[in-house]
């Protein structure tokens, strides 16, 4: 191999500035590495949309947990062991075949991480933020989820106060169908409102 | 060509955690500012709150500034206002 196949890339003022305070931290004793090691693994590895699809497929299959899900999101959510930071203040919005919900941050990136999560970058960008409240139906039909002209759209902007997770529709045709198999259907974006089941 | 294009053209670096396909992170420096923040957060007894609004106003000072870059705007000044550092 002739091109140098592990060039390192120079690197740039802001990843030197996250060095520099990662040392200061450590050498003041307010963080360690193994801490720092530990909060990135749980966030690459343990929360994800995983956990969120499970909260969905017990709505699905549990019209009691679906009811409790719908009043109290925070307490239903903590019930399958689910909660931390961004974790506060969860309102479950329910999709039907008249109302389809979607969620944005217009302020910065509310996400609700012990569902989803870290937000993807297309959420965190300038135009899906100020675009999606302004056209959610083009927003929605240029990311590949055209929706019927009589069905209304309702944008939830997240915030510190609330923060949403949509309740998709259950797919046609998973009657009977286990509840794991059921999470296993259920998308991150679903939960976002930019896709359907 | 972004990022993200290059990751999904199948360049990426296999070792980089992905979520439902997307990169969790595009950069290692941007999950260690990411724990940098939740574990300073915790560690003062502040509110994650408190750190929102640091990033709130970091990217309304510069809305085209890209997003990780805002984070550790905010993170540098929530230290600087906690007075980790002093």
């Amino acid at each position: 191999m002739s091109e140098d196949h592990h060039h390192p890339l120079p690197t740039t003022p802001v990843e030197d500035r996250v060095a520099v305070l990662e040392a200061l931290l450590i050498e003041k004793g307010i963080l360690e590495p193994a801490a720092m090691d530990r909060v990135i693994e749980h966030y690459e590895h343990e929360v994800g949309p995983l956990n969120g699809a499970k909260v969905v497929a017990r709505a699905w299959v549990d019209p009691a947990y679906r009811a409790r899900l719908l009043a109290d999101g925070t307490a239903a959510i903590a019930e399958l062991g689910f909660g931390g930071p961004e974790g506060d203040h969860m309102v479950v919005v329910e999709n039907t075949p008249e109302v389809h919900n979607v969620v944005v941050c217009t302020l910065c990136s509310c996400y609700p991480w012990p569902v989803l999560g870290l937000p993807p970058t297309w959420y965190k960008s300038p135009p899906y933020r100020s675009r999606m409240v302004r056209e959610p139906r083009v927003v929605l039909r240029e990311m590949g989820c055209a929706l019927p002209e009589d069905v209304e759209i309702r944008v939830w902007d997240s915030s510190a106060e609330v923060r949403y997770l949509v309740l998709p529709m259950r797919p046609e045709g998973t009657e009977g169908a286990p509840e794991e198999s059921l999470a296993g259907l259920v998308t991150r974006d679903a939960m976002i409102g930019v896709a359907r089941l | 060509m972004k990022p993200s294009q290059v990751h999904d053209a199948g360049f990426a670096e296999p070792s980089l955690p992905r979520s439902n396909g997307a990169l969790v992170f595009e950069a290692p420096w941007q999950g260690r500012a990411l724990a940098m923040a939740v574990l300073v957060v915790e560690r003062t007894g502040r509110q994650w709150d408190d750190f929102r609004r640091e990033l709130i106003a970091a990217i309304a000072d510069d809305v085209d500034r890209p997003y990780w870059e805002s984070w550790v705007v905010a993170l540098d000044r929530f230290i600087d206002d906690v007075g980790l550092l002093r």
